[in-house]
């Protein structure tokens, strides 16, 4: 594997901001927003989107935080679309009408991810903490009209899962193309609610069940993505990012660059930012993508394993939060020796509802 | 088993890229992408809203000697099992 060389990134993941007017308990964004608002500007995007196209991206993913509120959205869009990458926009779509999306459509924008917490419009606005599920909707619809491709994103946790074939009925009757079901991974926010958020197996056996009792009745043409979660259902870990450094990289809002979104949430790592460098000397060289890339790194068991480059010992976040480690193998494999760590997460679940830790950004250090 | 399509068209967020990085033909899609051959790239960009039958003409045309037909009908079925290629046809 080390022998090989070095493969081109297919994805970028540019989180354009980390503002939003939302504040979902399960957001994957990292605790501390406030360290994150010296945002990169429209000159800097756009070169960093060109460096991208030449490094070899496919696909740019505009996600934060929300996107829309960037004022200069449009000419991210526009840039994106010059450089030549296929564009997807991953919103909460609560602060845009049908003439912005006219404007993204025109602009260049490829596709739309929309995403909805709840089908319940009270049960939606209470875990969003903010009114949304009806501008959810009228987004959805109207970019629909638009003949913008949409996938609508629902994360799942203990507190909606069992509406789970409620949500398909919502993605047929918004009649968008793809309904992405995501079962929350537990880290920035996720982590500090996970004891809220974890379903228990009933629940996913019930859910596993419902989501094929639809697909085998046919879907009228939506296709339906759901992955079970690794805490119940694997044996061993997940591939994370398809391996670290290998096919994707992220910028955050200030202009670091990660080889994933939560890294940054590791202490003691160092990242490099696109103001002092290009993407390509970054891909190739910074020392935090050499860090965990192939096998080398790998301490036991995963070093004499043979799935080391199946799952590259899965997720390195995921490892660090659960055992504060983060060179461990991850705790969903059953080979770890803190893979109880995994049984006693679980258990969190039978233990009634804590209080939900709403996403918060103070509102005072001036937006950009 | 799925109608055979009459008229091809690309699903919604789905195109056609030159990949001047790899110098590859790319259909890429929502999810990822494919890597596209010659002939396959000739067969995406002709996914126009013509019919199946003038697809098969026109491939001819740029690949004199060709018997396309038999290939194009499995390639259009492969795409559009993943959901890349839809019936443009209104349905009556
Ligand atoms: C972080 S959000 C940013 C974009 C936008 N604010 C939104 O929520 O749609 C990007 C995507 O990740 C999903 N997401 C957020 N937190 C997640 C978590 N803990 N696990 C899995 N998916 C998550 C969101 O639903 C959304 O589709
Ligand atoms: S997941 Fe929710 S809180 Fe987080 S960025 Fe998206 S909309 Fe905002
Ligand atoms: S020991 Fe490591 S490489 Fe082997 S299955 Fe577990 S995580 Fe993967």
């Amino acid at each position: 594997m080390t022998d090989n060389p070095l493969p081109r990134p297919l994805a970028l993941l540019a989180e354009v901001t980390y503002r939003c007017p939302l504040q979902c308990p399960y957001c994957s964004n990292p605790l501390e927003l406030n360290k994150y608002r010296d945002e990169l500007d429209t000159e800097t995007w756009t070169r960093v989107f060109n460096e991208a196209a030449d490094l070899g991206v496919v696909q740019l993913h505009l996600s934060g935080g929300e996107p829309l509120v960037r004022r200069d959205i449009l000419d991210l869009v526009r840039a994106a679309a010059g450089a030549g990458l296929y564009s997807n926009m991953s919103t909460g779509a609560t602060v845009v009408d049908g003439k912005r999306l006219e404007e993204l459509r025109e602009a260049g924008l490829d596709h739309f991810q929309v995403s909805v917490l709840d089908t319940l419009p009270e049960s939606n606005d209470r875990l969003a903490g903010t009114p949304s599920f009806d501008k959810k909707r009228e987004a959805v619809l109207g970019a629909k009209r638009l003949g913008f491709p949409v996938t609508l994103n629902v994360v799942l946790h203990r507190q909606n899962l069992d509406r789970i074939g409620e949500v398909m009925a919502l993605a047929q009757e918004w009649r968008v193309d793809r309904l992405e079901l995501a079962h929350t991974q537990y880290t920035g926010w996720a982590f500090k609610n996970r004891a809220a958020l974890m379903p228990t197996r009933e629940q996913l056996d019930r859910a596993h069940a419902e989501v094929e009792r639809v697909r085998a009745a046919g879907t009228d043409g939506l296709d339906i993505q759901h992955v079970l979660p690794d805490y119940y259902f694997e044996r061993y870990p997940k591939a994370c990012l398809q391996g670290w450094g290998m096919v994707s990289m992220s910028v955050a809002p200030d202009g670091y660059v990660l080889p994933c979104q939560t890294a940054r949430e590791i202490p003691g790592l160092e990242f490099p930012n696109v103001r002092d460098h290009s993407l390509e000397e970054i891909w190739e060289r910074a020392p935090i993508f050499q860090r965990f890339r192939g096998t080398d790194w790998m301490p036991e068991p995963c070093r004499s394993c043979d799935r080391r480059e199946i799952d590259f010992g899965g997720c390195r976040c995921q490892a660090f939060l659960m055992t504060g480690d983060v060179t461990a193998t991850d705790p969903i494999c059953e080979l770890s020796p803190h893979h109880h760590l995994v049984a006693e997460a679980l258990k969190e679940a039978q233990q009634g509802d804590p209080p939900l830790v709403y996403r918060v950004m103070p509102r005072d250090a001036g937006a950009a | 088993m799925a109608q055979p399509i009459t008229t091809p068209v690309l699903a919604p967020g789905t195109r056609y890229r030159w990949d001047k990085v790899r110098s590859q033909h790319q259909l890429v899609f929502p999810e990822g992408m494919i890597v596209l051959n010659e002939p396959g790239r000739a067969i995406v960009q002709l996914c126009d809203g013509r019919t199946t039958d003038e697809l098969i003409a026109a491939l001819k045309e740029q690949f004199p000697g060709a018997e396309p037909d038999d290939d194009v009908h499995e390639f259009l079925g492969h795409l559009a099992q993943r959901g890349l290629v839809r019936e443009g046809a209104p349905r009556d």
